[in-house]
């Protein structure tokens, strides 16, 4: 599993039966930009069964937790990777600054989604009021 | 699962004998700065040619699209061949790199 911002999204006609009806996203991963000059990695293409968008960071899940996450159960499918979270927030100390987040509280909302406040499940966190463009 | 673009071809006479008569791609894999990754290969039930960017799987869901079981010695196949690509900044990606804006 990986936290990872969407960057873009995959179409094809000609693919695997199962693959149909299926939303890819790409995915890439936060970490890659840790170094600078670090070695690149190829994004990673994920279903996304929870309605990610482009811009927006996410929790990324292979093999059975992908399937699982995506259908319901385990099987023979044509992915191994899935979204299985859309973060609300995160706090990472030292991160580097383009692993921010951007605000996408008024576009969630302007497309009928939850904001981040009303999908907080947890405990509240303590420091829910500070600004969110601050990583530390 | 990665989109990768196929660079060639593969063909080996000695092989398991669960890999007989299966096609095996070549693919460079795709990184948003367009520098080069380590190129992989995988096997081809689909039908894509050199040039055409597809859609790699990994693992059980190769096994899966391969069509042979899960009880076969390979691991990489292509699930699909890419229509479009789009990304942030209105970067398109096509279905070849001549196709790309």
């Amino acid at each position: 599993m990986f936290l990872g911002r969407v960057v873009g999204e995959v179409w094809a006609t000609r693919k695997a039966a199962d693959l149909s009806g299926l939303r890819l996203l790409v995915v890439e991963a936060l970490d890659e930009r840790r170094e600078p000059g670090a070695k690149k990695v190829t994004p990673v293409v994920a279903a996304d069964p929870l309605g990610a968008d482009v811009g927006e960071h996410v929790i990324v899940a292979f093999g059975k937790a992908a399937r699982v996450a995506t259908l319901g159960a385990d099987g023979d499918f044509a992915f191994e990777a899935a979204i299985v979270g859309i973060v609300d927030d995160f706090d990472v100390p030292g991160a580097p600054e383009d692993w921010r987040m951007e605000d996408v509280t008024a576009w969630r909302e302007a497309r009928g989604g939850t904001s981040p406040e009303s999908r907080v499940e947890g405990p509240a966190k303590p420091d829910a009021g500070r600004p969110r463009d601050r990583l530390t | 699962m990665m989109v990768g673009t196929v660079v060639g071809h593969v063909w080996a006479t000695k092989k398991d004998p669960t890999l007989v008569g299966l096609r095996f791609l070549v693919v460079q894999p795709f990184t948003l700065e367009g520098s080069t990754a380590e190129t992989i290969v995988a096997a081809d039930p689909i039908g894509a040619g050199i040039g055409e960017r597809v859609l790699v799987v990994f693992g059980r869901a190769a096994r899966h699209v391969i069509g042979r079981g899960q009880d076969i010695g390979f691991q990489t196949a292509v699930s699909a061949i890419i229509d479009k690509m789009e990304l942030e900044g209105g970067r398109t990606i096509g279905p070849t790199a001549g196709e790309d804006s």
